[in-house]
C-alpha cells in the first residue's frame, strides 16, 4: 500500500504542467505557422515570399489568435470524469464493503465494551452496597444477639448465684439443725449413761450403807430421789 | 527565472495537464486523474489499516484519523442534518468527505501543489451523483407524486404563492442544485489555486527583481497556504453536509 502511495506520488510530482510539456502559446503559433506554410507551399522549399503570404492571411490569424485562447476551465474532461468517476467508485466500494465497516465497527465495539465496563461498575457498587447493607444488617444482629447472650448468662448467672446461696444457706440450715440435734441426742444419751452410772454406784453405796436389802421399787424410788437430788443440785 | 511576461501560460494552463500515460485515448490519464487515485489510495489506506488495528481504548495514529472522520461525518453532518435514519449514508458520505478532502489538499503539498477538483470532472460528477441518489430517496420514502407535490408545492406556503415559489423550486431543486454543488467547490479551489500560483509569481518576480521587495508576497503566500488548508477541509465538509441536508429534505419534506 505504501510502495504504491509513494509510485503514485513520485508520478504526480514529475507530471510537468501543460507549458513545461511545449504547450504553451509559443510552440503553439510555431506549430500553426509551420502548418500553415505547409499547406500553402507546394514544394518543400519556403522562400520569404511565402513567408510574407502566410502571415498576412486573415485566417491564418484567426488560426493564430486560437492559440491565445484558452479551452473553457469549467467543461469538465472526458478523461478526468472516467478516472474521477471511476476512483470514487472504486473507493465507496472499498468503503462500503471493508474501511468503513471494520472502523465504524471498532467504534462501536468500543462504545459498547465502554458501556458494558461501565454497567459492571455500577452493578459491581450495587452488589457492593448490597453485601454491605448486609454485612451491616448481620453485625447488627450480632451485637444484638451478644447482647441477648451476655444479658442471658448475666440472668443465668444471677439465677445460679441466688440458687447455689439459698441452696448453701439451707445446707449450712441444715447441718445446723443436725448438729444442733447431734448435740441434743449425745447429750441427751450422756445424761441417761450417767444416770445409769451414778445410780449403779448410788445403789452400790447405799446398799454398803444401809447393809440392808430394799425390794426392787423402793431401790428405784431411792434412786430416782437422788438423782433429783443431784440433778437440782447440779443444776 | 522567466515565467512572467511572454512565456507565462494563458491562466487555464494551470489547470490543463498533459496526459502521462495512454496519450489521446479516452482513458489517457493526467496529473489530475492521478490526484485522484492517490485519494483513492490514501483514503483506503487509512481506513484498512484503521480497521485492521486491534481496538484499543484510545485511538491512535491513522486509527484516531479514520475514527475522527467517521464520528465527525455522524455527530456534525448526519446526525444535523437527517438524524437517526441518516446513518445508512454514512458510507457514501464519509466516502465522499475524504475523496474530496484528499482531492484538494494537493493543493497544498510540496511538489505537486494543484488541487484536483479544481478541475470541474469530480465536482460535477459527484454532484450528478447527489442529484441522482437525493431524487431516488425522495421518491422511494414518499412517492413519486408526493415527492415532486411536497417539493413544488411546499406544505404552509399561501397557496397564491404557489405562482412563485413553484417554478423557483422546480429551478432551484431539479436544475439548479447540482450545478450550484459542483461550482462552488470548483470555483474554491480554482480561486485558492490562483492566489497561491499569483503569490507564488509574485514572489519569484520580486525576488529576482529586488530580493526585498518579495518579503510581503511571500508572507502572503505562506498565510495564503494555511488558509487554503482550511479551504479544503472547508469545502470537503461543505460539499458533503449539502448532500446530507439535500437527502435529508428528501426523506422529511416538511422540514
Amino acid at each position: 500500500m505504501v510502495a504504491s502511495l509513494v509510485s503514485l506520488m513520485s508520478i504526480v510530482a514529475f507530471a510537468g504542467p501543460a507549458s513545461a510539456s511545449g504547450e504553451s502559446v509559443g510552440s503553439c503559433v510555431a506549430e500553426k505557422f509551420e502548418e500553415s506554410l505547409h499547406h500553402h507551399g507546394e514544394s518543400d522549399h519556403v522562400t520569404s515570399d511565402d513567408i510574407h503570404h502566410v502571415a498576412h492571411d486573415e485566417a491564418v490569424q484567426d488560426e493564430l489568435e486560437a492559440c491565445l485562447e484558452a479551452p473553457s476551465p469549467i467543461l469538465p474532461e472526458l478523461t478526468e470524469i472516467i478516472w474521477g468517476g471511476a476512483a470514487f467508485l472504486i473507493l465507496l466500494v472499498i468503503m462500503v464493503k471493508k474501511g468503513f465497516p471494520a472502523v465504524k465497527g471498532a467504534m462501536d465495539a468500543r462504545s459498547e465494551k465502554i458501556r458494558a465496563d461501565l454497567d459492571a461498575a455500577e452493578q459491581a457498587k450495587t452488589d457492593a452496597q448490597t453485601v454491605q447493607s448486609d454485612y451491616e444488617a448481620q453485625l447488627a444482629d450480632a451485637k444484638t444477639e451478644s447482647a441477648r447472650i451476655i444479658e442471658e448468662a448475666r440472668v443465668t448467672a444471677d439465677q445460679l448465684r441466688t440458687d447455689l446461696s439459698a441452696q448453701a444457706e439451707a445446707s449450712i440450715a441444715e447441718m445446723r439443725e443436725k448438729a444442733a440435734a447431734d448435740v441434743e441426742a449425745q447429750k441427751a444419751q450422756a445424761i441417761a449413761d450417767l444416770r445409769a452410772e451414778v445410780s449403779g454406784i448410788a445403789l452400790g453405796a447405799a446398799e454398803r450403807v444401809v447393809q440392808s436389802s430394799l425390794d426392787a421399787d423402793a431401790q428405784a424410788r431411792l434412786i430416782d430421789a437422788y438423782i433429783d437430788e443431784v440433778t437440782g443440785s447440779n443444776g | 527565472m522567466n515565467v512572467l511576461a511572454l512565456d507565462f501560460p494563458p491562466i487555464t494552463h494551470l489547470f490543463e495537464w498533459p496526459d502521462i500515460l495512454f496519450n489521446g485515448t479516452w482513458y489517457a490519464l493526467n496529473k489530475t486523474s492521478l490526484i485522484y487515485l492517490a485519494a483513492v489510495v490514501i483514503t483506503s489506506a487509512i481506513f484498512l489499516s484503521a480497521g485492521r488495528k486491534k481496538t484499543s481504548l484510545v485511538p491512535v495514529g491513522v486509527q484516531h484519523v479514520a475514527e475522527a472522520g467517521v464520528n465527525f461525518i455522524e455527530e456534525s453532518v448526519v446526525m444535523e442534518t437527517i438524524g437517526p435514519e441518516g446513518k445508512k449514508y454514512m458510507p457514501f458520505l464519509t466516502t465522499m468527505f475524504f475523496f474530496i478532502l484528499f482531492s484538494n489538499i494537493f493543493e497544498v503539498i510540496p511538489g505537486i501543489q494543484f488541487p484536483a477538483n479544481s478541475r470541474m470532472a469530480v465536482p460535477i460528477t459527484l454532484a450528478l451523483v447527489v442529484w441522482l441518489i437525493y431524487n431516488f430517496v425522495g421518491i422511494r420514502s414518499q412517492g413519486l407524486l408526493g415527492y415532486f407535490k411536497n417539493s413544488l408545492f411546499p406544505p404552509g406556503v399561501p397557496k397564491a404563492l404557489y405562482l412563485i415559489v413553484t417554478p423557483i423550486e422546480l429551478v432551484s431543486t431539479f436544475v439548479v442544485r447540482p450545478f450550484s454543488l459542483a461550482i462552488r467547490l470548483w470555483a474554491n479551489m480554482v480561486a485558492g489555486h490562483l492566489l497561491l500560483v499569483t503569490f507564488a509569481i509574485l514572489t519569484a518576480a520580486l525576488w529576482d527583481a529586488t530580493y526585498v521587495g518579495a518579503v510581503a508576497p511571500f508572507a502572503m503566500l505562506v498565510l495564503m497556504t494555511g488558509f487554503e488548508i482550511l479551504v479544503s477541509v472547508l469545502q470537503a465538509f461543505i460539499f458533503t453536509i449539502l448532500t446530507a441536508v439535500y437527502i435529508g429534505g428528501s426523506l422529511h419534506p416538511a422540514h
